[in-house]
Parts: structure tokens; sequence; C-alpha cells
């Protein structure tokens, strides 16, 4: 058996063997699940090959994550050592190894600590992969220099002679650069990942184009849709301006240049960095920036640098920022000589060098994504394929293939004209309006291709095929055809390797489209990660301008129904593109034409015409001078002009604020916001009298694990109670409460949408939201019952109306029981918060410390929420935002005051005074359920409360059953004055709870009221 | 037909160039001349017969003036227009002929740091190796911006010298990453050249092509050199020596001290650097 896995793990399959790691696993026995967890934890760290090293690491993680699991007993018993948490915390991964299999060893396997363990391997996989990426990139001959660049000494470039300014009053030249962004017609199964391409290069395949933009209704052409400059100024800082985010900083010193999450200027300043122009070697050196500018272009001189963004929104799958960064780091590297030509296109290696130090960019500021995505950088379409790493390589004996691909530009019998012409005539590129981070899905994408999962890979093979298949329409212009294979791609291998490629708003695009365009629907394709952003439909060319119409009012309309939901960021738009033959360009503007765009000026003009004319410097006035007479003198000029004034006099929103602030006011007595609550609690807070710090309990407080009979077993049912239970439901003595007051989620990456109508995943053949997921589970109980189950969903000010109007449109999805909305009737007002909150939250309470450079983001990201809340004013009213983002709900336990407050309870026990229990649980509980055996348990404990508790697993944090000085009690993990203690904990809470509802008394009973959740709107 | 050289060219029109080579220093022996007088003494001493002076128009009799003891050697070719280095090589070429030939700059003098001068080094190598051969010296890569630079692979067997594949002209440090790393130097330093190279007359071909492919120009050396790589057996050779380049900031100063060290006034030289030394430790107020 572990022979069969180590034969997978090194990728040779005998025949007549199980060919897949699940299917061994799957066959096997707990024992021989353990033997194989040692075979591949012995062959893992002997192994010299890097990447049977890392397979063999996966391999662990999903036998414990997933495989040994379920031969766990319910009532396993089993620990996590917390020694071996803090070494996973401190990314000490293969310290937490080691210690979790001692203690495997000393006290037996269990559930827990294999979840420990999994987590363990995982963080070591990808600490592992991106490590070797990483290293990989400062090898790559070119980038080494850099590294080792630390004393102005060293220091070896100068900028080119073009570059350096005339003398007297003539403008400095400014080097113009312009980037078209990518766009991938088939990434084969998301193969541009660098652990996919640098594991498999045969698979790695990437057919992407080259392209410029204009919005449909707003631009008269297309364009590049990224563009920087870069000129000589006579001051020795680093003038770093971003055109489309407003944003513009002296940067003067190392210190600041290093420091990415200061300001908005995080990719500005990377792009001076992987571009050599500031070596990576001189960070933390204590030399001054304006030495290295120095010997760079002369004494007292610096550099303004300038990027643009035109107009495309973040989320366009179009890999902008990344096109962005190359567009800075070619730019910055043709100004200090270290490309062959000043302007024009680029040689193919100097594309090369620009796309790896774009990774490197990347890595600095803490992101990254696929070796595809500078595709910019080269003109036209082309194919991106992974290479075989070869002797003298870095990669060679590490891994199997190069970091970086080979590009190869397609020339007209590749793709003819015509083709060309006809591919653009097809196809309607849209942004949908959703922006979602695409991070989880690689990780994902990752995972499954090590581990070879058998469904998965077959899709991949077929991604690859249908790969082949697009390049033969392009040399063939069946144009048609191919749109079938980018449609068969997305509902075909896409979806079975990532499901949540697609979601709910992209199908029922897709699904509508197909019925309103008729024949003249070719199909679809989605772009980069995932849909719902940048997706482009293929449609019968002759019918393009109806069809792009028809496809802007249908996204705008399904957005409208579905931005409860799903995390849209903007309305839907429409671009036109063309294919970009040149890649990116440069050139180099002197004597009248050395200007920036209008853009840059209206975003400069403000602020230097609001400056005393006195103390406005030289260069300023006259760049304004030259822009005055160069734009606003031009006869055609009449939207800058306006655009200008607009700038200079932004329109007054005054009666806007006080709208919103009178709206604010309704919302809090609406709501039942509490002013003096609300005012004794900011006195306490800033007092010091309440605060995270005073959350916890003292430090001599005893924290134990619970004893026998502090938690009533429930491992199987027992007959009895079931029976009890389902005569309980059948009598109708059960009511359903869900907690659906909160917004942000997990399962939005934190975007505001109503939790409870997100569409989470595909269940029985379409996307099913949570609320209708529980209405389910109600309507099967009820059925089984033989009666209906009452069901109330508990809202918010965020959510009630969304609820409302969710079920109503969809008939409360054939619900035949009462279902009700319990609205909130407890609010409170946001405050900054305190320095002393912020800092025992980052600084007192443990956190996983992330990869370097990541650190280094969170770190400064930190610093500058500090100066936020200090400058702001700690415990102050925060009213920066829109009125709704200002209030929060308050806690799950005023849910159930609020069902006596707001009335919603009486009503139910009037229609139903047969009513006993309510089962209560958190609107993603998925497993929450009435099961009769449990209710029929907790009707014969006769307690008010029954907890549903579930033994710990690793993911489990967050407090837990515990004995606090001797009385039992669940306790938040943040009230833990010791961290440690938490993981002498058996049980976690659920929050599932079972509630006895005291027996009514009936005369009590104002009017009834109708059952409806229309009837429960707030007033 | 043996490889032997007995003809050099020396370029002398460069703009910075014009009166460097006339400077007075004092010699190993203590003699003092100009600066292009030692160069000659030392070419003439390995063995060269002939020796070819490019200079820029007008100058002719100030270096006449100078350089009189070796008319008879002397043959003066005048670069009519500043249209690069090579260019200025190329003027050479009917002074040459058909033969291989020692170019060598104006403004470097050669500290050998063994009995044979840095020139007879190099003539030596080219003839034991029948090819090209240019000297190199290992540069950080700070410097790269003064200097081409040579990649390749090294010769087996034959310490210190490298077949040439690659010649870039004063590269940035990512292009040399690229293309000019050589097996056995210390991180960060490439092969630069040293000044003094031994070439083939299929230099003037390629340089004749050149200035025929792109007229009127600026014609480089560096990229000849790069195509006479790919044409021939081209080598780079790491001297038993140093060059000290009289354009630099304190050249002439460094050129001077390294010739007093390594002759017969070497004592004297170090008792004048340690009384200077001295002199200025005196100025400087005591640390606490």
């Amino acid at each position: 058996m572990e022979q069969r896995l180590l034969s997978l793990v090194e990728g040779q399959t005998p025949a007549g063997e199980p060919q897949y790691f699940e299917q061994l696993c799957r066959a096997a026995s707990r024992a021989e699940l353990e033997a194989m967890t040692a075979a591949l934890e012995q062959f893992r760290r002997a192994t010299p090959n890097f990447y049977h090293r890392v397979r063999a690491i996966f391999f662990l993680e999903a036998i414990h994550r997933y495989f040994l699991p379920p031969h766990y007993a319910a009532d396993n018993a089993g620990s996590i050592p917390f020694e071996g948490h803090q070494h996973a915390l401190e990314r000490r991964f293969e310290e937490a190894i080691d210690t979790f299999l001692r203690h495997q060893r000393e006290h037996g396997a269990s559930d827990a600590l294999s979840s420990a363990l999994a987590a363990a391997y995982h963080g070591l996989e990808f600490k592992t992969l991106a490590t070797q990426v990483q290293k990989t990139v400062r090898t790559v001959r070119g980038n080494q220099w850099m590294f080792r660049t630390g004393h102005p000494l060293d220091y070896p470039l100068r900028l080119r002679a073009e570059l350096l300014p005339p003398g007297g009053d003539a403008p400095a030249p400014i080097l113009f650069e312009e980037t078209p962004v990518r766009m991938d017609l088939s990434h084969a199964g998301w193969s541009d990942i660098f652990f996919l391409g640098m594991d498999y290069p045969e698979g790695a395949k990437v057919l992407n184009l080259s392209i410029d933009l204009g919005v449909f209704g707003r631009d008269q052409s297309t364009r590049p849709p990224v563009c920087a400059f870069l000129r000589v100024i006579d001051e020795p800082v680093l003038r770093l301006v971003s055109v489309d985010l407003g944003a513009s900083a002296d940067v003067a010193s190392l210190a600041d240049l290093f420091d990415f999450a200061k300001d908005y200027l995080g990719l500005l300043k990377a792009a001076v960095i992987a571009s050599g122009v500031v070596p990576s070697g001189l960070e933390g050196s204590g030399h001054d920036l304006a030495e290295i500018l120095a010997r760079l272009a002369g004494p007292g001189r610096g550099l303004e640098i300038v990027s643009q963004v035109r107009d495309i929104p973040k989320g366009s799958r179009l890999a902008v920022s990344t096109n962005l960064l190359g567009c800075l780091i070619a730019l910055l590297m043709r100004a200090t000589g270290q490309t062959g030509a000043l302007t024009g296109e680029l040689s193919e290696p100097e594309r090369r060098t620009v796309a790896s130090r774009a990774i490197l960019g990347e890595w600095l500021g803490g992101s990254g994504g696929g070796w595809q995505d500078s595709g910019g950088v080269w003109p036209g379409i082309k194919m991106i394929e992974g290479e075989l790493a070869q002797p003298g390589d870095v990669e060679h004996g590490v891994s199997r293939g190069r970091l970086l691909p080979r590009h190869r530009v397609f020339d007209e019998a590749a793709a003819s004209a015509a083709t060309r012409q006809a591919l653009q005539d097809s196809l309607i590129l849209v942004h949908g309006g959703m922006s979602q981070n695409v991070g989880p899905i690689l990780e994902m994408v990752t995972e499954k291709y090590l581990l070879k999962l058998e469904r998965e890979w077959h899709a991949r093979l077929e991604a690859g095929e249908i790969l082949r298949g697009i390049v033969e329409c392009l040399k063939t212009g069946d144009i048609a055809r191919l749109a079938e294979l980018t449609t068969r791609n997305f509902f075909g291998p896409i979806q079975t390797i990532i499901p949540w490629a697609s979601n709910a708003y992209t199908e029922r695009l897709i699904a509508e489209a197909r019925q309103l365009l008729g024949p003249a629907f070719r199909g679809f394709v989605m772009l980069g990660g995932m849909s719902g952003g940048g997706m482009g439909f293929w449609v019968d060319p002759a019918e393009k301008p109806r069809a792009r119409e028809l496809l802007l009012d249908l996204m705008r309309r399904t957005k409208r129904e579905l931005q409860h939901a799903l995390p849209f960021a903007m309305d839907p738009v429409v671009y036109d593109f063309s294919i970009n033959p040149r890649g990116t360009h440069a050139q180099l503007l002197t004597g009248d034409r050395a200007l920036f765009s209008p853009e840059y000026y209206l975003y400069r003009v403000p602020a230097w015409v609001r400056q005393d004319p006195r103390t406005l410097p030289d260069a300023a006035r006259r760049d304004l001078e030259r822009f005055l007479a160069r734009h606003l003198g031009a006869a055609n000029n009449s939207g800058l002009s306006t655009a200008l004034l607009h700038r200079l006099f932004p329109p007054s929103t005054a009666g806007g604020s006080q709208r919103a602030g009178q709206s604010l006011r309704e919302l809090l007595d609406e709501n039942g916001f509490d002013p003096l609550q609300h005012e004794q609690i900011r006195a306490d807070l800033l007092a010091g009298r309440i605060g995270m710090p005073q959350n916890r309990l003292p430090v001599s407080a005893t924290v134990e694990d619970v004893r026998p009979g502090d938690v009533v077993p429930l491992y199987s049912a027992d007959a009895a109670d079931a029976a009890r239970g389902a005569e309980l439901l059948r009598s109708g003595a059960v009511a359903v409460v869900t907690l659906a007051a909160g917004a942000g989620s997990r399962w939005t990456q934190g975007a505001g949408t109503v939790k409870a109508l997100h569409p989470f995943a595909k269940l029985g053949g379409r996307h099913r939201s949570f609320l209708e997921v529980h209405l389910a589970k109600s309507r099967r109980a009820g059925r089984a019952a033989g009666c209906e189950v009452p069901h109330l969903f508990t809202t918010s000010h965020l959510t009630h109306e969304p609820i409302r109007a969710f079920l109503e449109k969809h008939r409360n999805f054939g619900y035949t029981g009462p279902l009700l909305l319990s609205p909130g009737r407890s609010i409170g007002l946001r405050m900054i918060p305190t320095a002393r909150d912020l800092r025992f939250q980052w600084e007192e309470t443990a956190h996983q410390v992330l990869d370097v450079q990541q650190e280094k983001m969170r770190q400064s990201l930190r610093k500058a929420l500090l100066d936020w809340a200090v400058k702001t004013g700690e415990g102050r009213d925060y009213t920066d935002n829109l009125p709704l983002q200002c209030l929060h709900p308050v806690g799950h336990w005023f849910e159930i005051a609020n069902l006596l407050r707001n009335g919603v309870l009486r009503d139910l026990l009037r229609d139903r005074p047969q009513l006993k229990h309510l089962l209560l649980h958190n609107i993603d509980t998925l497993g929450a359920d009435l099961d009769p055996a449990v209710l029929g348990r907790h009707d014969r404990e006769a307690r008010p409360l029954a907890i549903e508790v579930i033994r710990r697993r690793l993911e489990d944090r967050g407090g837990g059953l515990a004995r606090v000085g001797g009385q039992l009690r669940l306790v938040e993990g943040m009230a833990l004055a010791r961290e440690e203690d938490e993981f002498k904990l058996t049980f976690y809470n659920t929050l599932t709870c079972w509630i006895a509802i005291d027996p009514p008394t009936p005369t009590a009973w104002p009017p009834p009221c109708a059952r409806s959740p229309r009837a429960c709107r707030r007033t | 037909m043996p490889f032997r050289v007995t003809k050099a060219l020396i370029t002398a029109a460069g703009p910075s160039q014009r009166r460097l080579p006339l400077q007075t220093l004092t010699d190993r022996d203590g003699a003092q001349q100009p600066a292009l007088a030692i160069i000659l003494d030392e070419l003439l001493a390995a063995g060269i017969e002939q020796v070819g002076l490019v200079h820029a128009q007008g100058d002719r009799a100030a270096y006449e003036a100078v350089l009189a003891p070796y008319a008879g050697k002397l043959t003066f070719i005048e670069q009519a227009a500043p249209l690069g280095y090579g260019h200025a090589v190329l003027c050479g070429r009917e002074f040459v002929g058909r033969q291989p030939f020692l170019l060598q700059v104006s403004d470097h003098l050669y500290v050998s740091a063994s009995a044979k001068s840095c020139t007879c080094q190099l003539l030596d190598l080219a003839e034991a190796e029948d090819c090209a051969v240019s000297a190199v010296q290992p540069t950080h890569e700070g410097q790269l911006q003064y200097y081409g630079t040579v990649g390749g692979t090294l010769v087996p067997g034959r310490r210190g010298l490298t077949a040439i594949e690659h010649v870039l002209e004063k590269p940035t440090p990512t292009l040399a990453e690229q293309h000019c790393l050589v097996p056995g130097l210390r991180a960060g330093y490439y092969l630069c050249f040293f000044g003094m190279h031994v070439l083939t007359p299929a230099l003037f071909e390629l340089l004749a092509a050149e200035q025929q492919a792109n007229p009127g120009a600026k014609l480089g050396l560096s990229p000849a050199l790069n195509a006479l790589a790919a044409h021939e057996k081209y080598l780079a050779a790491v001297l038993d020596g140093r060059r000290a380049n009289l354009e630099a900031t304190f050249g002439l100063l460094r050129a001077q001290i390294a010739l007093g060290l390594s002759g017969s006034s070497r004592s004297d030289i170090l008792a004048l650097l340690a009384e200077e030394l001295a002199l200025a430790a005196e100025k400087q107020p005591a640390r606490s």
C-alpha cells in the first residue's frame, strides 16, 4: 500500500494499480491510512526532489483532513498541544508537525490532532512553494544584482542622457509608456499558476491576447488601458503620482519607499524597487535616497513617476494591476539604460525581464497572480507555454519547469488579420460588476492539481484539448466553433476543477442572454480566475450592436436584483476592445510636447491654484502655464475646461450631507438606538473601564475542561428521545429561529452582502442561498412530522428589506408553514476604536504570522490605522460613511430580546399556544437541524437552554465550554487570559441552541398580527 | 603563416583624450616623459615595430612635438570627424594591412605585477593561442557603466583565459547578468576590457560592413567585437597586472603612484605617501 502511494507521489503508476490517490485512500482502513502517513512523512524528509517532497506534504494534509476523520469514533477524545499551535502561528510548520506527531505517539491519534496536522501541513505546503518561487525570482539572471547592491558607491545605474533637462526654461523631457492589458481565451485550468507551470510545464498553456479598451458609450476609441510617465525634477525626491487613485507623495527616504501600505502608492513603490532604480539590497541600509538619486540623475535631482489606469475598474479579470506594474517597470528600465532602446517596442529578452520583475514586484507588494498576467507587455495574440528547465537554469534540478514561460506571438498564418477582425466583431467584453478575491481559487487549484484527483485531472486534460481546439479555430478562422469551445470550457473543465469559478449571477446572465438573443447568441468565455467581473459573450457579428445594448440592460437589471446577495463593486459596463499589435510601447515627449496626460493636470491643478502663488515652486508654475497654453488654449477643449471647473469647484455636497445626517438619525430612531447607553459606553471606554483588555478574565481565574456529566453525549440517537421529539414536532411545539442580521461574511470575503441571501453553492443543479437551504430543512422536518414548522429569520437594518423582498419574489420558496421576520430592535452606532484596544488586538493576542512581505504590509497598515484612530478621535462616533455602514447590530443575544420587543414571538404564541421550544442557530450553520432525538432529550432534561457543542478541531477557535473557577461557562476566546487555556477545552460552542419557552398567560395577549413577512415590515 | 604581431594602433582621438596622453609623468626609472611615450616604450620593448597613432583633426602638431624621438616608428593617422571609437579604429585599416595588430588606448597606463610587461604578456598569449585576444580585468558591477564587458566560457586547463561569446558596451548589471557571467569570479564582478587587444584584420571588415549599413552613424567597437566573437576564435585574458585610467577622477595621480611604486623610486614614493598621510592626520581633530 505504502509503496503504491509513493509511486503516485513520484508520478509512476504501474499498470493495474490504482491510478489516483483518492482511490487508494478510500479503499484503505484506518490502520492502512496511518501507515501511509508514516511512510509519506519519512519519504518527504528524505527525498531530494522538490516537487516529490511538496506532493507528499499535500498527500499528508489530504489524509488528515479528508480520509482519516471518518475513521475516528464520534466520541473520539483528543487534544491539540498548544506548543505546536504556537509554532504554526510563527510559521515554524516543521516544528509544529514534529510537536503534533510526538503528541500523537504519546496520546494516540484523534480527530482534533488530525485537524492540527492538516493545518500545519497546509501551511508548510504553501510556504515551501512560495519560498521556492521567490527564490527563483531572485536568482533569475538579471535580477540578482538588485539584492546585493547595498551601498550607494556600488549603485550601478545612470539615467539616460536623453532624459536630462536641457537647461534654461525648456521643460524636462518626459518618457511616456503605454501598455495594453491581457485577455485570455483559455488558461487550460489555471495552468499559469507558478506551482503548476514549474511542475507540469507540458500542461501549462495559455492563449493570451493583448487588448486596448474603451468603455462602450463613453469613449470614442480604444487605447491601451494603462500608461506611465517619467521625468527628471530639481528636487532630490521620488515624486510618485497615481492619477487614477488621486494620490501623490514626495518620497524622500528609503524607509518611506519600502513602506508599501503607508499610502495608495504601493504599486509605484514596488515598480521603483523591482526595476532596480532603488535595488532591494538597499532596504534598511540607512543610506539616503538623495545619495542614490544623485548617482542616478545628478546631484539635487529626483524623478517624478506618474501612473494612470484609464478608468478601468478593479476585478476586470484583465490583469490591469500587473500590466500597470509591467508598464512602470518597462518605463523605469528604459530610463536607466536597462533596455536597448529608449523608445518603441521592447525586445523579447527585455519583455522577459520585465515579466520576471513584475513577479518580483507583486511579491514585494504582497500580492501575486499567474505568469500570464504580464501578457500585455507582449503584442497581439500569443501562446504562453511552460518550458522544461534545462541544465544551467536556476530551476534545473529543483523543478521540472522554468519559472518563466515562453511566449510565442502568433503570426498571420496562426491567426490572420481577417480572423482577428472576426474575433473582435464577435466578442462582447463586459465587466459584470462583481469584484472578488481570486486568491482562494488559485490555492484550491494548486491543491487539486498536486493531489491529482481523478475528476479534476480528467478535466485538466480536457481543458488542454479545448485549448488546442481554440488554437486550430484561430488558424482556420472558425470563430463560431471557438465560441462553442470556450463555452464548453466554462461549463465543463473549469467548473469541474473549481465549481466556485461560476456563480448565480453569471449563470443567470448566460441563460437569459441565450434566451434574449436567440440564434445570435454564440457562447460565453470566462476571463481570468473566476466569473462575475470581466467576462465575454460571443454573438453573431451582424447582431453585435443590438446584443451590446441588450447585454448591458440585462446585466444592470440582474445586478439590481442580486446586489444584496453577491459582492458587486460597481455597475456593469460593456467594453469596446481591439487587439493591440505592439505590446508595451514608449515615446519621448520633448519641447512643447513634454506634458503629462490631461487627467494628471486635472488632479494637480486644483492644489496648485489653491496654493499661495508666492510659494508655488517655479517648476509647478511652468507646468501650469504649459498645460493652460497647450490644453485649455486649444479649440476643442470644452470637455477639459468643464472637468477642470468641476475639480476646482466641486458640486456642493452640503445638501447631501444634511440628508445623510437625517437619514442616520432616522435609522437610529427606527432601530432602537439607546443614546444614553451609547454615551455610557463611550465614557466607560475612554475611561478604560471597558475595552478589550478589560474583557479578559483575571489571570488568577482557573480555567479547566468540563467534567463528566457537564455535557450530555448525543453521539447516537436514543429511540425514546427520538419518539418524544417527533411527537413534539408533530404537535407544533417547536419553531426555528435563524439569525440573519449579518452582512459581512467569510463567504463573500467580507463584502457587504446579506449573508442569508448569498447563493453560496450549487445544490441540486442550481445555486441556493442559505435562506433557501434552511427553509428546505424545516420543510423536510415538518413533512416527516406531519406538521408545519414555524420558521423565523431575525433581521437587521441592513438585511430586513432585502430578505423581505427576496422571500416575496420567490414566494417563500414554496414554504407553506408560518414564515416570519423578526426585525432588529437594538442598534449600535460605531465608534472610532481606541488606540489601546487596537494595540491590544494586534499585540496582546496571538496571530498567524504571514509571509515576510505580507507581514510588512500588515505592520504598515496597522500603523496607518492607529494613526487614523488617534487623529480622528478615539471613541468618537463613526459617521464618515454611508449611514447604513455607520450602524452595527449589537450581538446575537439581543435577537431574543428583539423577539419580545417587536412582538413577533407574542403573535406566534397567540397563533400557536402549544409552542414550547425554539431552535436558534446562525445563518451559515448548515448542520443545524430539527433532530427529533436532540429535541426529545432537551425536553426531557427540562432545562431552559441547551447548547449544542462539538468536539474541537483546530479551526474551531474562539473559546469553548469550560469550568471557570469551578463554574460551567461558555467562554469567549478573547476572554481567556492565557491562550493555552483554550487548548485545554474539549468542546466548542456551535451557537446552535434549544430554548424552552415559559408557558404563556393567554389573557395577556394583545390582538393578533398577520403572519406573513410583509406584516413584519418596520414602521 | 605564424601569428606574429608587429604593428600597433593607439587611439587618441576621443574628445576627452586629446590632451591626457601628453601629460608628463615620472616613469618607473625616474625619468619625466609624456604618458604616451611611456606607452610607446612598453610597446616597442615588447617587440612592436610600427605604431599608428589615431588622432583628432588638428592634433598632429602637438603629438609630433613631444614624440619626435619615435619619429621613425610612428605613423600619424587622422580621424577627420568624431564618428565613434570603432571609426577611429577603422581609420587604421590601411596602416595595419592584413595582419594581426595590437590595439591600445592612449589614456591608460599598464602596471605589470610580474617581470613581463602587460603588453608583452598579451602578445605572447595571442601568438601562442593563434587568435584574437582582449585583455580583461574583473570589475565590480558598479563600474560597468565605464567599460566594454565580455561574457563567455572558461578555456579548459588554461587559467585566466575565457572564450568570448558576447561583448556588450557599458552594460547595466541586468544585461551583464544575463549575458556576461563568467565562472570563477566573485559575485557582482565581470570581465571588463583593459584597453588592450590583439585583433585580426577581420575586425576591419566587420566595422566597414557596419559603417556601410549605417552611414553617418557613430561606430562603436564593442558591437564589432561581439560580431568577431561569433566569427572566429576570440579569447579574453586576465593579465598579471593592472590598468591606470588617466581619464578617471584622480586618474593621473593614481597612475603616477602606481608607476612610482612599481619602479626604482618605490621607497621614495612610500615615504612621500606616509608623510602626506601623517600631515593629513594631524589636521583632523582627535576623536574622543
